[in-house]
């Protein structure tokens, strides 16, 4: 027995001995990067999410790209240079823009790259335009419309469904000759190539133009106008074009393939594994990458990202805030942090639909709300007292955030650390409730449903703290926090049977314009779901300022432009902005080189880092 | 039963009605997926069309820029639900399942492609389940109510009532975190490399046959690396069932009057218990064995994911949270396929066995 015990000992550690050492750089060239989920969509004027648009941008290119760590400076990419006003490539007082297009480039299947492609790519997409999609940045900057079905119906007169069916059929050849004329009038001649350079026509001035075009925004990425045509993508003919608008997101041939001009190729997207493979562009026209090899896999579990991290298989893991401790320890991994522009707020329901579940009664009896409850501006306030900011950023997000006056986040125009913010303060919002309904909803009390969706442990805590505070200021208070599937609170919010959310907003271009018209314009994203009430508030005293403000080119008028926007929503407490998250990046220490912008989709800069213990 | 050269005139009977059997079984099968596709496509038609949409705007952040409403109207979700059902079961009826927004490709390929991986994994953890099982079952009728007896008892009874996600971390963390020899996923990234170039050729999908049969012993242990791991776990979990009627199956026949003859006659004890006892208790055990390796598809859903195995236990449960409406339906009938053809096999191969069954 004693001998069996020993070679039964000694093979363990023979077994232990051949193990590899772990300081050694594993996999030298290639970089393992292990995610949540996978792309949606590789087609670049579908896709509008970070998974998909990390690999959009490293595989595309656009005209021009941001400078290094900056979200406004910029450096040219597939254009020679930055149009300015100085160097005469913005003109007409910023209506017009120039962009010489750079010689000898090579598209991955071995196309030249000509002004032809970069005119084709963007009327594609803008023809496009599919509902779920990120087109409507240039819409609106190049047009002033929100959709292309928007545009048309209001150029031809005849709503878009009228025109044509589901399959992309005319339902009358009357309508042939009309969009093929919306085509030759209004598209083709703002897009233009003039000898060497492309030039756009806006058709006013639009001061983020330039950030919409730049290199992370994967709606402007330049395609190959042959390959697409052969793909089977809009032909680049005016009879027609409406065939290739707004296809389902699988039946565009870009869904899975890539063929860009960018310092990476597409090798394969494995659906299977949720795994996407990019080599080096050997022939890339600019410097080459250092690593041969970029894998970014999703790993849905955190406990395997975490192991193979330590084992060095993996480069850099997601890690979600509430396990970064569990990493900062393991010897050969560091953490880096950066910010990125996204806002976490939380907004009112000021006419909230009747047949919500989630006011009670729906009258001011103590058992419910009435559904304009949050129309009243002292309980607007009194909530925005009732809510521990700096407790909540300090414990809950560890720290790793910061409080903002408005939904603006800190580095961009427009943001003002000054500005006032609502102080946690439980004596003014007792004094808030007890001037709101007329004293009404003093006496008789109230109560209501928050609901957050559950798996975001960082909202449930704050309906939580909410309804603490709140309740503690009078017993007749009584706020309940239900967590509900996704599924279940996007139909609720839909409905307009939310009777206040939180939500977040990650910038899709830097400028003040992306968050104040999203939250605050009666046309917005969530301006929407802020009720009636809320819209009529908006055309009176928000929309017009908004609208003037982003026409102005001159960045200190435009900065006093947006204080005095995020005055008004401050007086009128139109929302409680939450916090700005700070992300942070946990990855081996052998990663060098790397990078953080905060308009950058994905995690790291592949093109620029190497690893090197 | 099926042997063509058998003995004519007694098999032929059972023969005609044995096909019979399978046929009447198999016609059947059509209309027992039909059936399970109307009552799920119900259940999901319960929910709104707003909730359903989810399966197209799958977080808050994919809500900016989309046009809600008009993606409703796009993909039919306020249609009546016969319609809907309609449009689903026409396309089925020409081969097409559908688009799966949760494996991102048409349901038919994501399932096919995913099937291989789960089969493989299902295939690997049953061996050492029945051997264990059933051996470990005998050994401890053999050793009734002695040390030896309680001791695998109480091993088998801690790994029934371990939930599977926790047995799995523990053997992620130390058998790869703390040792470093069983790592997640399915192959190494150089592994990977050969098997996905054009000089490899797939044959099943399974990558150790694959690999066996393109000779590349190199990736065929690669690959076994990556599958001890969630094999272990599925074991250690799931072989308790099989002991515990193994033993109880053995304990009967040992009280056996042919048991006692055979021992009268004077029998070598091994020849007892191997040749008389052991291989009447199997009988059960079979059929039990059959079902087992039938569940352990589904019950592979956690360890897959644990262990960062795409198969299709965790597609299924993916599209489910999404309410991805065509993949759950195609999952489903799959699943429902692959039962009733289970159940099937189990039952003849239980004729196969049990000659009594055999000569009805």
């Amino acid at each position: 027995m004693k001998r069996f015990l020993v070679i039964l000992g000694c093979v363990f550690f023979a077994l232990l001995s051949v193990l590899p050492a772990f300081a050694e750089v594993k996999n030298p060239d290639t970089y393992i990067y292990l995610s949540i989920g996978e792309p949606d969509t590789l087609d670049p004027h579908y896709a509008y999410d970070t998974a998909s648009g990390e690999v959009i941008s490293f595989v595309y290119e656009n005209l021009i790209a941001y400078k290094g760590e900056s979200v406004t400076e910029f450096v040219p990419r597939l254009a020679t240079e930055v149009p300015t006003v100085d160097n005469g490539l913005i003109r007409d007082e910023g209506k017009t823009y120039v962009f010489p297009i750079r010689k000898g480039v090579k598209f991955h299947n071995g196309n030249e790259l000509t002004p032809e492609d970069v005119e084709y790519s963007f009327e594609r997409g803008i023809l496009f335009d599919p509902y779920a999609g990120p087109m409507w940045m240039l819409i609106e900057a190049l047009f002033g419309y929100e959709t292309l079905e928007d545009f048309v119906a209001d150029k031809v007169g005849v709503p878009w469904s009228e025109m044509v069916d589901e399959e992309g059929n005319l339902k009358s050849e009357e309508y042939r000759q009309k969009l093929i004329d919306f085509y030759n009038t209004y598209i083709d001649p703002v897009i233009e190539v003039e000898g060497d350079n492309v030039v756009f026509h806006l058709s006013r001035p639009f001061a983020p133009f330039l950030s919409i075009l730049a290199q992370n925004s994967s709606w402007s990425a330049i395609l190959d106008k042959e390959t697409c045509i052969s793909l089977g993508l809009w032909d680049g003919q005016a009879d027609g074009w409406w065939k290739y608008h707004n296809w389902k997101k699988e039946k565009s041939p870009l869904y899975e393939k890539a063929i860009g001009t960018g310092p990476f190729k597409l090798l394969e997207w494995d659906r299977t594994q949720q795994k996407v493979v990019l080599v080096r562009n050997d022939e890339y026209w600019g410097e080459q990458p250092k690593l041969a090899k970029v894998i970014i896999w999703g790993v849905d579990e955190w406990s395997t990202r975490r192991s193979m991290l330590e084992a060095g298989d993996a480069d850099q893991i997601y890690t979600p805030l509430q396990y970064l401790d569990q990493v900062k320890g393991i010897p050969g991994v560091v953490v880096r942090e950066g910010s990125r522009l996204t806002i976490t707020a939380l907004h009112f329901n000021w006419t909230v639909a009747k047949d919500s579940k989630y006011l009670g009664s729906g009258k001011l009896d103590g058992e419910g709300i009435p559904p304009d409850f949050f129309s009243d501006v002292h309980v607007r306030k009194a909530f925005s007292y009732a809510f521990d900011y700096d407790t909540f950023i300090a414990q809950v997000l560890k720290g790793y955030g910061y409080r903002v006056p408005s939904v603006i986040p800190r580095g961009l125009l427009g943001f003002n650390e000054s500005l006032p913010m609502y102080p946690f303060d439980l004596e003014k919002a007792k004094e808030e409730f007890q001037k709101a309904w007329n004293g009404e909803l003093w006496e008789k009390g109230f109560k209501l449903t928050l609901l957050y969706n559950t798996g975001n442990e960082a909202r449930q805590t704050a309906c939580e703290m909410l309804k603490e505070n709140i309740e503690s200021l009078n017993p007749k208070f009584r706020i309940e926090v239900q967590g509900v599937q996704w599924p279940t609170y996007l139909d609720a919010y839909r409905q307009g049977q939310l009777p206040a959310f939180i939500i977040g907003w990650l910038a899709d271009y830097p400028d003040p314009h992306n968050f104040i018209f999203t939250y605050y314009h009666s046309n917005g994203v969530y301006g929407t779901s802020q009720g009636e009430a809320f819209r009529k508030f908006a055309e009176e005293n928000l929309n017009a300022l908004i609208e003037k403000a982003i026409e102005e080119t001159d960045p200190t008028r435009r900065q006093a432009m947006y204080e005095e926007i995020q005055k008004i929503a401050y007086e009128n407490a139109l929302g409680m902005p939450l916090y700005q998250p700070e992300e942070v990046y946990v990855m081996r220490s052998w990663v060098k080189g790397w990078m953080f912008n905060p308009m950058r989709p994905g995690e790291a800069n592949y093109d620029g880092i190497w690893k090197e213990e | 039963m099926l042997e063509p050269h058998g003995d004519c005139s007694p098999h032929g009977v059972s023969l005609t009605l044995m096909i019979f059997y399978i046929l009447r079984r198999l016609l059947f099968l059509p209309l027992t997926l039909f059936g399970i596709s109307l009552l799920l496509f119900l259940m999901i038609g319960l929910l709104g069309p707003y909730q359903r949409l989810a399966t197209f705007i799958n977080s808050p952040e994919r809500l900016k820029g989309a046009d809600v409403d008009k993606l409703v109207e796009l993909y039919g979700l306020n249609d009546p639900l016969i319609i809907q059902y309609g449009r689903w079961l026409k396309n089925v009826l020409r081969g097409n399942l559908g688009w799966s927004y949760v494996g991102k490709e048409p349901v038919l390929s994501a399932i096919l492609k995913r099937f291989p991986y789960t089969l493989e994994l299902t295939l690997f953890a049953a061996i050492p389940i029945i051997f264990l099982g059933t051996s470990l079952g005998v050994l401890a009728a053999l050793n009734h109510n002695r040390p030896l007896d309680h001791g695998l008892r109480i091993f088998a009874v801690v790994g029934w009532s371990f939930p599977d996600f926790v047995f799995g971390l523990f053997v992620l963390m130390i058998f790869y975190g703390t040792l470093g020899w069983f790592p997640p996923g399915n192959l190494s990234v150089w592994a990977e490399e050969i098997v996905k170039s054009p000089y490899f050729r797939n044959f099943t999908g399974m990558l150790t046959l694959d690999a066996l049969l393109n000779g590349r012993l190199d990736v065929f242990l690669d690959a076994l690396r990556h599958l001890a791991g969630p094999v272990l776990t599925l074991t250690y979990v799931e072989f308790a069932f099989l002991l515990r009627i193994t033993r109880s199956s053995m304990l009967e026949v040992l009280r056996k009057e042919y048991v006692r003859t055979a021992r009268a006659k004077g029998l070598d004890e091994r020849v007892v218990i191997h040749k008389h006892a052991k291989r009447n208790a199997l009988i059960p055990v079979a059929t039990v064995s059959g079902q087992t390796v039938i569940g352990l598809l589904a019950g592979t859903v956690i360890v897959e994911t644990i262990f960062n195995r795409t198969g299709l236990g965790s597609f299924i449960a993916l599209a489910s949270q999404q309410l991805d409406y065509a993949s759950i339906m195609g999952g489903t009938l799959f699943f429902g396929l692959i039962l009733v053809i289970g159940n099937l096999c189990v039952d003849l191969s239980y004729a196969l066995i049990d000659p009594r069954v055999r000569l009805e």
